[in-house]
């Protein structure tokens, strides 16, 4: 992976913070990404060129008019205001590369000076397990802060700790085996003839590869998760995004949007469900 | 089979194996290279067009003063049932210099598909390394899985993305113009992915005056107009071929690429 300073910018030292997403069900973590940089009003400061993320082109994703900057599949964006750096990613990995790729991001991570890293991803409500009733929107967690994953900031914050988290279970151990680079994926292909249980899988999702790659580069990393399904996300998008604005003590209050809490919508939002219905139908 | 009823629905959105850390990679394949006719290298050009569309394949087809220098072979595509002289029908990717009065270009005849995952590899040898072009032209279709907008197949339009480095080209207070004039900006919300996506990718990374125009509709004589007349915008002084109405020929040859024919075992 190559990092790409896009003309006239640089990387900026006192963003300490890194917050990206990982791929998962309904994009939430996407679509949070996506509502955190437009609503910072973060700066575009260059380009992270991957082999192993597939290609995709589109016009300015935030607006408020698009102005035909060119939006590229993998971009950092710098919000010196907030000493954040997003990591905004808009198409998939190539298949089974998924480790590799996190990989790459731990070192652009390390390399750049980050001091803590904020995972954002979502979850599969046809896979909760543990049906708690006090609130559908209830974020869950994994920190890096101790063994068991879990954190004294986050609980503070409401939080609960992923209860499934178990490092001890055989794939997550492998996938920190992957990370600190002591295995080729394939000695792993033994798995595929024994029987998936409910434990194998958390640490299939891409989220817990970025945790584990992280985890094994010495930085400070913290999951925040959500569960939904697959529809309408941008309330989950939401949640999860205001979630990273407690953790990182941003106020919504000071962006720069229209939108309750001062949210600003991006601008390709208007059609992200597609277009509007043909209403010379009726 | 599954029952529709009790088995839990794939996400719709990915691929169950987009979100499984322990999916199994695909098999390597070997790495496309270029094999050209000249040894001096690297090519450096004023322009670059990349047609990727089968209209823009069914224009160029027709210039009539180009000269073969060079091709990409991408090793899974096999070369059976390829012509010795090139063809429209063939399965390959070359690489033409346009004899133009006033600019040195290269166009490269993208005639196979090329895959999603094949697309960076391609991107980064037809850009910047072995061909140095000061400018790159991409000529593609609307891909209608990925547009938010309406698809009329009774519509002609077509739309473009600059890369910075070309905006600021002919950016305010400049005395240049855009490569493309007239065309609006590809709407926001929509996407461009595959070898296109890969090749304005590079050119905005590399810093260098990129453009992409991808037209509409993918197929059919009124396709193949439009992107002519946006050629002859970019290069008033190319020739085309006696008979080149691209109504008539390229009606005889539907789809280019993925001509419904077209087998391995039939060469």
């Amino acid at each position: 992976m190559e990092f790409i300073v896009e003309e006239g910018k640089h990387l900026n030292n006192d963003c300490s913070t890194l917050v990206l997403p990982a791929l998962s069900i309904g994009n939430v973590g996407q679509l949070a990404v996506d509502l955190l940089i437009s609503s910072t009003r973060a700066e575009r400061i260059g380009y992270l060129d991957d082999p192993y993320v597939l290609p995709c082109v589109g016009n300015d994703a935030y607006g408020p008019i698009p102005r035909g900057e060119v939006a590229l599949p993998l971009e950092a964006y710098d919000s010196s205001l907030n000493k954040l750096t997003l990591v905004q990613q808009r198409s998939p990995v190539l298949k089974g590369m998924m480790v590799e790729f996190a990989k790459n991001l731990a070192y652009f991570a390390a390399d750049s000076g980050k001091k803590h890293v904020i995972v954002l991803s979502s979850l599969d409500f046809g896979q909760w397990q543990r049906i708690d009733m006090s609130s559908g929107s209830q974020i869950y967690y994994i920190s890096s802060a101790n063994m068991d994953g879990a954190d004294d900031d986050c609980e503070k914050l409401g939080w609960k700790k992923l209860h499934e988290y178990n490092p001890a279970q055989r794939r997550w151990k492998y996938l920190s085996t992957l990370a600190a680079g002591n295995a080729m994926q394939e000695d792993g292909l033994a798995f595929e003839d024994e029987l998936e249980d409910e434990e194998d899988y958390y640490p299939s999702l891409p989220f817990a590869a970025l945790l584990s790659c992280f985890k094994a580069k010495g930085l400070k990393v913290t999951c925040l998760l959500c569960y939904c399904s697959e529809g309408d996300n941008i309330p989950d998008a939401f949640n999860l995004a205001d979630a990273a604005c407690k953790l990182l003590e941003l106020s919504p209050q000071n962006f720069h949007g229209d939108q309750g809490g001062n949210w600003a919508i991006p601008f390709s939002w208007k059609t992200v469900y597609g277009p509007p219905p043909d209403m010379s139908l009726f | 089979m599954e029952d529709v009823l009790t088995e839990i629905p794939p996400p719709s959105r990915f691929f169950k194996e987009d979100l499984n850390n322990f999916t199994p990679p695909s098999p390597p394949l070997p790495s496309p290279f270029l094999l050209f006719s000249s040894l001096d290298k690297p090519l450096r050009s004023s322009l670059l067009i990349i047609a990727i569309s089968s209209p823009s394949l069914s224009v160029f087809h027709h210039v009539a003063t180009k000269t073969l220098i060079g091709t990409l072979i991408l090793p899974e595509i096999p070369l059976s049932g390829n012509s010795i002289e090139p063809s429209v029908r063939d399965k390959s990717c070359n690489i033409y210099a346009l004899n133009d009065v006033y600019n040195s270009v290269l166009l490269v005849s993208v005639q196979y598909s090329v895959s999603a995952e094949r697309s960076h590899a391609i991107a980064k040898l037809l850009i910047g390394e072995q061909i140095i072009p000061e400018r790159v032209l991409i000529m593609d279709s609307v891909q209608s899985r990925n547009f938010r907008g309406k698809l009329s197949p009774d519509e002609t339009f077509a739309f473009k993305l600059e890369t910075s480095s070309e905006r600021k080209e002919h950016s305010d207070g400049s005395s240049s113009s855009p490569l493309l004039k007239g065309l609006d900006y590809f709407p926001s919300g929509s996407m461009v992915d595959g070898l296109a996506a890969a090749l304005l990718s590079q050119c905005q990374m590399r810093n260098i005056k990129g453009t992409l125009c991808v037209s509409w509709p993918e197929f059919g004589g009124s396709g193949v107009s439009l992107v002519k007349s946006i050629i002859k915008e970019v290069l008033p002084s190319l020739e085309f071929s006696v008979n080149s109405d691209g109504e008539d020929e390229y009606s005889k040859l539907d789809q280019i690429k993925d001509h419904p024919f077209d087998s391995e075992l039939y060469t």
